[in-house]
């Protein structure tokens, strides 16, 4: 579970990019964050990851700190930040054995989760080659593998299908179904309403730092037009 | 034209900015400004010291217009061997290259805005190394103004014909697709086969000394000649600029001045009708070639083994500084390469003098090994040998965008830093046993001594590691478009010189202070000093780790 507790977050004194924002992912939940260019994504998943100071607020995974205990908080998440340019002259076998060494996987587990996921992404006969020769999509496939391989109960993911092929993007969708299902929860930022839409139990339209909506499809729909598409509502929620 | 100004501008940009520029905070301002007028009056100071030494001998013998030659020959030389590497960078490895192929730009537009930012790079050295000497020279010769408007005119024109030469070479040879292919060896080629070839001239010069009796100086003027007759045959300007700043004719001076632009222009022009044919060919094949060797083996059994996560950080480090050819060539290979080069570079100097060699071995014989002042030149020889290792310096920054990983793992900041910190202190360790191994080989030290210098080196290495790592975090250098920003054009890269510089000023102070103490006291007394150092920086650093780590975001 992550609680995000009116959490607000300042680059330039005065203007706040992130402002008294809350939130609740439960458990088995999928929660996509939506928002325009600029709106404060990637501040508040900075912010729920350490990589960001938080200003005010503060933000719970499994009840631990992100502010207070971080080390804690930080074993109950699998990350994958918005670019996967990361470790590009480690080979993928040696970025995901390091991976491994850093979440302590067992190493009766190792051979086996990494040959699933690796499979499962068409990715295991590039392994034993330096990440940099992959393209940006196998890229972000083994940043995606290293954040998995832990069985993190949490998933935080930075724009996960940016670079994804079709099957690739259709595996990832039915493994955040399989992860929110066994009770765990994924919080995922996006551009795709669509995606969004398809598999998103709840989300949160961030614009201009501040959160505009919280809720499911239906209660967007109910709340605004009823028959506009989803685009439509998503610009007249985030245009003011 | 309009266009090559904004090109080379925003090239500019991308090079030497940083991520403090970027989030709008400004860094520049006085830190700035103190560091670059400490970096030109160090450099300065060095240039104008040896350069007196040597102005004063020629003036004696009126013989002062050769100073002029060998100045020139200097620039010409420095400016060759400095755009060996920056063109191969600014035309080829920088991140933007596959942005900037789809612009409706003209290829010889993009050729003049790299070109312009390799010759800006070049002037920074080249105003200090030919501005000051020069000057000096205008000094001490009561030369008129005119000779001064034009040294300025020559600083300009200098260095343009030998990077235009050069990077012909280098868009000549990155034109082979073959090559291309794997970009890191051929770096890595490219810089032994420069290493090889400036050893090689060091090595050659190696028998000028400061001091020099009226027959060494005679030599000396005919090697300068030779030199500048020798480059003559390639770059016929500098013969030009020559004359016109030791002739006393206004007229003359004009027509050199006159004859090496001319020169300079039509250069130019040849310059980018044969760059427009080669550098997009190796562009190209560089970006779209591959860049690393693609292995289909088998993954073998060994790979899934359990590593302690300090082996497994640390090996990682290593594994990211040896596989990319600019910091191995940087950061990893000075450690090993400087202390045996300057070896080299002594014993053939020694050798070339045979007759000296009895006097060396009779002096070495005669020195007191057991004193301070022993154990003190060596300890400042050793920080001399290591103010090159920049694994410290440039831990963070190496990482460029992808630095936040350290914030978001389940590891401590502290404990990330410490892992960090070793690869430098493991390549200082090298440096300080090759240097000592060559010492113990001239001077025979005692045992303990020797340990305990090599013990009193370590220490200070560790502070070096330290406090590299701390300038590092708090001003990093993630957004770069090349390694080579990071680790060639990085203003924090004059750290460890700094700290090398200050580490020898407190030891030449003990020396004055502990002039009579043995060796052994001496020895402990600094390494009592540094050890009392680097606790308080390491309390530092563990105290501070979260707040050193704002940076990075």
């Amino acid at each position: 579970m992550i609680q995000i507790n009116n959490i607000s977050k300042s680059y330039i004194k005065g203007k706040k990019s992130v402002d008294s924002l809350s939130l609740e992912i439960k458990d088995g939940e999928i929660f996509g964050f939506l928002g325009p260019n600029g709106a404060g994504k990637t501040t508040t998943i900075r912010m729920m990851t350490g990589i960001l100071n938080i200003d005010e607020g503060d933000i719970l995974i499994d009840g631990k700190s992100i502010k207070n205990e971080p080390l804690e908080a930080k074993k109950r998440f699998g990350f994958v930040p918005d670019s996967p340019d990361m470790f590009l002259r480690l080979k993928g076998i040696e970025y995901l054995m390091f991976m491994a060494d850093i979440y302590d996987v067992d190493i009766s587990k190792r051979k086996e989760k990494i040959e699933t996921l690796t499979k499962k992404f068409d990715i295991y006969k590039e392994l034993n080659n330096q990440i940099q020769s992959y393209s940006h999509g196998m890229r972000q496939k083994i940043v995606i593998c290293g954040a998995l391989l832990a069985e993190p109960k949490n998933w935080i993911l930075d724009e996960p299908m940016t670079g994804l092929d079709p099957k690739s993007s259709y595996d990832l969708k039915e493994m955040m179904r399989e992860h929110s299902k066994s009770g765990k929860c994924v919080f995922f930022s996006t551009h795709v309403l669509e995606v969004a839409e398809k598999i998103c139990d709840r989300v949160g339209i961030i614009n201009k730092g501040k959160l505009v909506f919280v809720g499911t499809f239906e209660e967007m729909k109910q709340k605004f037009k009823e028959q506009a598409s989803l685009e439509k509502l998503f610009l007249e929620i985030t245009e003011e | 034209m309009g266009k090559v100004l904004r090109l080379t501008k925003i090239f500019l940009k991308n090079s030497f900015s940083d991520m403090n520029d970027k989030m709008g905070v400004s860094t520049k301002s006085k830190s700035r400004v103190l560091i670059y007028g400490l970096l030109f009056i160090y450099f300065a100071g060095i240039i104008i010291f040896f350069g007196y030494n040597l102005l004063d001998g020629l003036i004696e013998i009126h013989q002062e217009s050769i100073f002029i030659g060998m100045i020139l020959f200097m620039i010409f030389g420095l400016v060759a061997f400095q755009t060996i590497f920056s063109s191969i960078n600014v035309l080829y490895f920088t991140k933007d290259n596959e942005y900037l192929l789809p612009l409706p730009l003209k290829p010889y537009q993009i050729i003049l805005a790299r070109t312009n930012v390799i010759l800006l790079i070049e002037y920074i050295i080249v105003f200090l190394v030919g501005l000051v000497p020069l000057t000096m020279y205008g000094i001490l010769t009561s030369a008129s103004f005119i000779y001064y408007v034009i040294m300025t005119i020559s600083v300009i024109l200098i260095p343009i014909l030998p990077v235009l030469l050069i990077n012909i070479i280098v868009m000549f040879i990155m034109s082979f697709a073959r090559l291309t292919k794997n970009r890191n060896r051929f770096q890595i080629i490219a810089y032994i086969i420069i290493l090889i070839i400036s050893v090689g001239i060091s090595v050659s010069m190696s028998g000028t000394k400061e001091s020099m009796s009226n027959e060494e100086m005679a030599q000396l003027i005919v090697q300068a000649n030779g030199m500048i007759e020798l480059i003559k045959g390639y770059i016929p300007t500098v013969d030009y600029l020559a004359e016109a700043l030791t002739t006393n004719s206004a007229l003359v001076s004009t027509m050199q001045i006159l004859k090496t632009i001319v020169i300079t222009i039509a250069s130019f022009i040849v310059y980018l009708l044969i760059a427009q044919k080669l550098y997009f060919k190796g562009l190209v094949g560089n970006l779209f070639g591959g860049g690393a060797k693609s292995s289909n083996k088998e993954i073998s059994q060994k790979e899934f083994r359990n590593n302690k996560l300090y082996k497994s950080y640390i090996g990682k480090e290593f594994k990211e500084l040896a596989r990319n050819p600019i910091f191995l060539m940087q950061c990893l290979l000075p450690s090993i390469l400087i202390p045996i080069l300057m070896t080299v570079i002594f014993i053939t100097g020694i050798n070339s003098e045979s007759e000296e060699t009895g006097n060396l071995t009779q002096m070495i014989q005669e020195i007191k090994i057991d004193t301070f002042v022993v154990s003190a030149v060596i300890l400042g020889i050793i920080q001399f040998f290591t103010m090159f290792i920049y694994i410290s310096i440039t831990s963070i920054s190496r990482e460029g965008k992808n630095a936040i990983f350290i914030k978001y793992i389940p590891v401590t900041l502290y404990k990330q830093y410490i892992y960090k910190i070793i690869p430098n202190l493991i390549m200082y360790s090298i440096t300080v046993i090759i240097s000592l191994s060559i010492i113990q080989y001239l001077l025979h030290l005692p045992v303990l001594i020797l340990l305990l210098i090599f013990i009193v080196s370590m220490i200070m290495g560790g502070l070096q590691s330290i406090l590299m790592l701390i300038v590092d975090l708090k001003r990093p250098k993630l957004n770069w478009d090349s390694e080579y920003a990071v680790a060639k054009q990085n203003l924090n890269l004059i750290f460890p010189m700094l700290l090398s510089m200050i580490n020898i000023g407190i030891i030449i102070g003990l020396v004055f202070l502990l002039n009579n103490m043995s060796a052994i006291i001496g020895l402990i007394l600094v390494g009592v000093i540094y050890g009392i150092l680097i606790a308080v920086a390491n309390k530092y650093l563990y105290k501070n780790q979260e707040k050193l780590a704002s940076n990075i975001m």
